[in-house]
């Protein structure tokens, strides 16, 4: 038997090596979900990045934060540089671009990735990135998670494919006007409840996704996902939302909606 | 300068299935695809096809000595194609099909005639970017003419956005 550092996933395909290596992929958020995520991708193969994280490792990260230690929350180490220490660590050639902004701030180099894990905290932010997918042609894997109620506490999440040309968030029942404006109505209320098992799940989930697309291993081919995680049952289903569907194209982002915006004389 | 093409999963199958169909008289087909043009880091570009147009039979020339030609009708649609874009900056892409594996170049026929309708293109759709683009059974391969310039760049990557991902980059030279 083969001991080649690959030679376990080899059931990707025989060119499975080398389609992962080419691919370029974003993740947006370095935090909790992020971590898992950029640890899988480069256990995998991964060898393009473009990472966006503004925060520094605190305290209160510990608990999730993949790759990072009790002496980054001392030294306030930069989340991009836990995750950049982490991808060099298995994929010493990696080329990865790290941004220690919001990926408004620097939106160029995410246009080149082929697909971008979306791990943000808001409604708000996963629409801005689905807009800016739709608009460059990327697929977009959304995951997050969230604690509500305490008898007993309920933890909930989702991992979302959004891919060019196929359903969107709001098509599948994610987004809604509704989440953006209640959203908005709490701007600034205080940090949510994270844990990193769900986390994990997530990422693991989203990271098989996206191998999957590069690959095609499964023979599947996925316009869209919408899996709803169940944290106290440790389900994750396919939405209910998915069951009764009846839209066939998306009809929120037109197919021709792509490229840099252009101003036109009126 | 870096220079990508993308394309949707969805589209490149509709360029792919109408490529492969036997043409009456002709031994290839040719199509057009439509893009508009994104920024990215450096000055680069990326092209973003978000539509394909095929050429009816009628639109083909008898021509013995090459592959396919097309004919007044189907340059004056493209032409008119180009001119209606002008306000969205959408250009348009020579498209066929070389029915071998690995990353596709012209061929002297390509590279004599193909370029030839581009200054046309440009002087009608002056800010938006013009090319060819030529796919293989598994690869493929673009030229690019970016508003103003007087020849085309090679585009370092054509990716299809679809499942499977297909990343098809230029090989070094």
């Amino acid at each position: 038997m083969s001991r080649g550092r690959y030679s376990r996933q080899s059931f990707l395909g025989p060119n499975s090596k080398e389609m992962i290596s080419r691919t370029t992929v974003a993740v947006v958020g370095l935090g909790g979900g992020g971590s898992h995520v950029v640890q899988q991708l480069a256990h995998i193969g991964f060898q393009r990045y473009v990472v966006y994280d503004d925060d520094i490792v605190e305290d209160s990260n510990l608990n999730r934060l993949v790759g990072a230690t009790s002496l980054d929350a001392i030294a306030e180490t930069p989340k991009l540089h836990i995750a950049k220490t982490v991808i060099y660590a298995l994929q010493p050639n990696a080329a990865v671009r790290g941004f220690a902004c919001r990926w408004q701030e620097k939106p160029e180099p995410l246009r080149e990735c082929q697909i971008v894990f979306g791990c943000v905290d808001s409604y708000k932010g996963r629409h801005e990135l689905e807009i800016a997918c739709r608009r460059y042609l990327m697929h977009y894997i959304d995951i997050g998670m969230d604690v509500h109620g305490d008898e007993p506490p309920v933890i909930g999440g989702q991992v979302i494919l959004s891919s060019p040309g196929s359903l969107c968030m709001r098509c599948v029942g994610f987004l809604t006007d509704e989440k953006l404006a209640e959203e908005a109505s709490r701007y600034g209320a205080g940090s949510r409840p994270q844990v990193i098992w769900p986390n994990g799940v997530l990422a693991s989930t989203a990271v098989g996704l996206a191998v999957d697309l590069i690959t095609g291993w499964t023979r599947r081919e996925r316009g869209y996902v919408y899996l709803v995680y169940d944290g106290n049952q440790a389900t994750l289903k396919e939405s209910f939302t998915l069951r009764n569907i009846k839209i066939a194209a998306c009809k929120h982002f037109a197919e021709d909606d792509v490229g840099d915006p252009v101003l036109i004389d009126l | 300068m870096r220079i990508h093409l993308k394309m949707r999963g969805s589209t490149y199958r509709e360029i792919i299935r109408d490529l492969v169909r036997p043409h009456p008289f002709a031994t290839e087909r040719v199509g057009f695809v439509f893009g508009r043009t994104g920024s990215l880091a450096n000055q680069g570009k990326v092209i973003l096809i978000n539509r394909y147009h095929s050429i009816p039979d009628s639109h083909y020339v008898e021509d013995p000595t090459v592959g396919a030609r097309i004919g007044s009708e189907a340059l004056t649609w493209a032409m008119q194609a180009v001119y209606h874009g002008r306000p969205s900056r959408e250009g348009i892409f020579h498209i066929h099909m070389h029915g071998h594996k690995g990353e596709p170049g012209m061929s002297a026929t390509d590279a004599f005639e193909i370029p030839k309708v581009l200054p046309g293109f440009q002087s009608t759709g002056r800010h938006a970017s013009h090319g060819i683009i030529i796919l293989s059974r598994d690869h493929g391969s673009a030229w690019v003419w970016l508003p103003a310039s007087q020849g085309p760049a090679r585009a370092d990557a054509v990716i299809v956005v679809g499942a499977p991902v297909g990343m098809f980059e230029r090989s070094a030279t």
